[in-house]
């Protein structure tokens, strides 16, 4: 199939990789060409422009970083919609604001384009082994389309309901797993803080109830104090404005969110937003004074 | 003084009017021509645009919701900045994100046009008693230029520094108004699930280090139950996700706004949005249940 794809960062390049490995003939363009250049040693095309990407291609992925990104690739200047024709499809992985992909697909829909919000989840180690949970948002006669692609980039697929969906079950998933990883941290600090080895905690727990991925991974990154990302902890900021700006615009209390929001905003004011968000950690050590250096 | 004003809602309607009895010209320009009627009988001119206010304008006030309305009132297309000359001077009392104000001053300073953000607290009855408490931020010597009317608008006017840190300081108001009218509701609800009266508590409270005018007078109309706005609830929560997308930008940890946030959410979300901030105490006791 002739697939188009724009986006070619640690989740994009694996994902795209795996397209191409699959059989799909793949259309790419970069702002920085260097960022497509692995691909097209390996029989990717390079089109000038994302119009052109949408002229060679009738489903065209992107995976960039905020709302803004997204818009520009469509509807800017020699963007996606320029090229695109009625019947094509353009699939975005990004994790983006609800309301903005149903802006997204509502503006396309006047040309006939459809348009699906497929952010994803499990991290740049989930996008190189294919093991990726999608959850998409959109048209549910789109299904037979997509499937076969998505089944190429991860094993959990699911249509998450109408445009938006799959960006409000992403914020969702946000939630709950930075949730779990403030309840780790502090799991971690009470455990040290009363003289207890936290890998023993861990281990102890991840055999019980209280056993989730978010403690065996980022609680083992706790237990070594390794702070390298994994997922850089801005980025988890970042899905936080998000999730709690859809709140105070439908009226919904997070109160928990907003707490480890707040846990989160520390993170960032000292400063290590580059980290992993395994440095929640860090940020409740920094309260005490007793905190380990590093 | 010829002064434009434009925002004339609830808050800026009885501002402008102080303005226009204290002896100055008025120019108005409205969205809706409605807010115009109660200006047919006094010393106001109306006009077609933004840009035509600042012509004919030594000093433009806006008194808008949020900060893309001060942007399009400002910036947009017929905007204050189309029909402006240089030297002319626009006070925002509107409240929006400090980062905004910095932002909008700035443009309008590339085209020689003074910005001060000048903020407001005292609400409606503030407004109509001259009695507001106002808080600017931009260049002391346009802050002077424009004393002379806040003191016909407000009891206090305040230079708290350069652009933006009036809304900062507005910020900061928001965060203990609204932590304050919480601290309030739950220490009512409190009482009441404990079989105490909420109002002899209150009594004792203001004779101790407990005592504010948050207690004493929202403290009051909880006990009247008395929830007409005031100040609305979906106002204090526009207010509070600017308090909390400024700490967001800031890398700033504020538990006990965010967490205030959310009941205002909640309040929003429950239909409540239109009712006083201190139905703040309603959602409390609904959520916890009978005594």
């Amino acid at each position: 199939m002739q697939l188009g794809f724009i986006g070619f960062g640690a989740m994009g390049g694996p994902m795209a990789e795996h397209l191409l490995r699959a059989g799909h003939a793949l259309s790419v363009w970069s702002r920085r060409p260097e960022s497509a250049a692995a691909l097209v040693e390996q029989g990717a095309v390079r089109q000038a422009s994302p119009a052109a990407v949408a002229r060679h291609a009738g489903i065209v992925f992107t995976n960039v970083t905020g709302s803004a990104d997204v818009e520009q690739l469509a509807f800017g200047a020699e963007g996606l919609a320029a090229g695109f024709v009625p019947g094509s499809l353009h699939v975005d992985f990004s994790t983006i604001a609800p309301a903005a992909a149903r802006r997204i697909a509502e503006r396309y829909a006047k040309q006939g384009v459809d348009f699906v919000d497929a952010p994803v989840s499990g991290g740049s180690g989930g996008a190189q082994n294919a093991t990726l949970a999608i959850m998409w948002g959109g048209k549910a006669e789109l299904a037979p389309r997509l499937r076969p692609l998505f089944d190429v980039l991860g094993k959990t697929i699911v249509h998450a309901g109408e445009a938006g969906a799959g960006q409000v079950a992403k914020a969702c998933n946000q939630m709950v797993m930075v949730a779990a990883i403030e309840a780790t941290a502090e799991a971690a600090r009470l455990a040290a803080a009363s003289g207890v080895d936290f890998s023993k905690v861990r281990a102890a727990m991840l055999g019980g109830s209280a056993g989730s991925r978010v403690l065996e991974v980022f609680g083992g990154r706790m237990a070594l104090r390794d702070f390298a990302p994994g997922v850089e902890a801005r980025l988890h900021h970042k899905d936080y404005a998000l999730l709690m700006d859809e709140a105070t615009r439908i009226g919904a209390a997070l109160p928990v969110s907003a707490a480890v929001w707040q846990q989160l905003n520390a993170l960032m004011g000292q400063g290590r937003g580059n980290n992993d968000s395994a440095s929640l950690l860090r940020v409740l050590e920094a309260c005490d004074g007793k905190g380990q250096a590093g | 003084m010829q002064v434009g004003f434009i925002g004339l809602g609830l808050m800026g309607r009885p501002m402008a009017l102080h303005l226009e009895k204290a002896g100055h010209t008025l120019h108005l320009w409205a969205r809706r021509p409605q807010s115009l009627a109660p200006f047919a009988a006094v010393n106001a001119t109306t006009h077609a645009t933004p840009a035509e206010v600042a012509k004919h304008a030594e000093v433009v006030i806006v008194m808008v919701a949020d900060a893309p309305d001060v942007e399009a009132v400002c910036l947009g297309e017929q905007g204050l900045a189309t029909g402006a000359a240089p030297g002319l001077i626009v006070a925002d009392m509107s409240t929006i994100a400090p980062d905004a104000a910095r932002r909008i001053g700035m443009r309008l300073a590339e085209r020689g046009i003074e910005f001060v953000d000048a903020p407001v607290s005292g609400g409606e009855s503030g407004a109509i008693n001259a009695a507001l408490t106002i808080m600017a931020g931009g260049k002391p010597e346009v802050f002077e230029k424009l004393r002379p009317l806040f003191e016909k608008m407000g009891k206090s006017a305040t230079l708290i520094g350069g652009s933006g840190a009036g809304q900062v300081a507005k910020a900061c108001n928001q965060i203990l108004t609204g932590v304050g009218v919480m601290a309030v509701a739950e220490a009512f609800n409190f009482a009441r699930k404990s079989g105490v009266d909420p109002a002899r508590v209150r009594e004792a409270l203001l004779g101790g280090f407990a005592y504010s005018k948050i207690l004493e007078n929202h403290g009051q109309r909880m006990l009247d139950r008395n929830f007409n706005p005031g100040f609305k609830a979906w106002m204090h929560q526009k207010d509070l996700r600017i308090v909390m997308e400024e700490a967001h930008r800031l890398g700033l940890m504020l538990p006990s706004a965010a967490a205030t946030a959310q009941v205002f959410n909640a309040m929003v979300g429950c239909g409540m949005g239109e009712n006083d901030s201190v139905a703040a105490l309603k959602l409390l006791e609904k959520m916890s249940g009978p005594e």
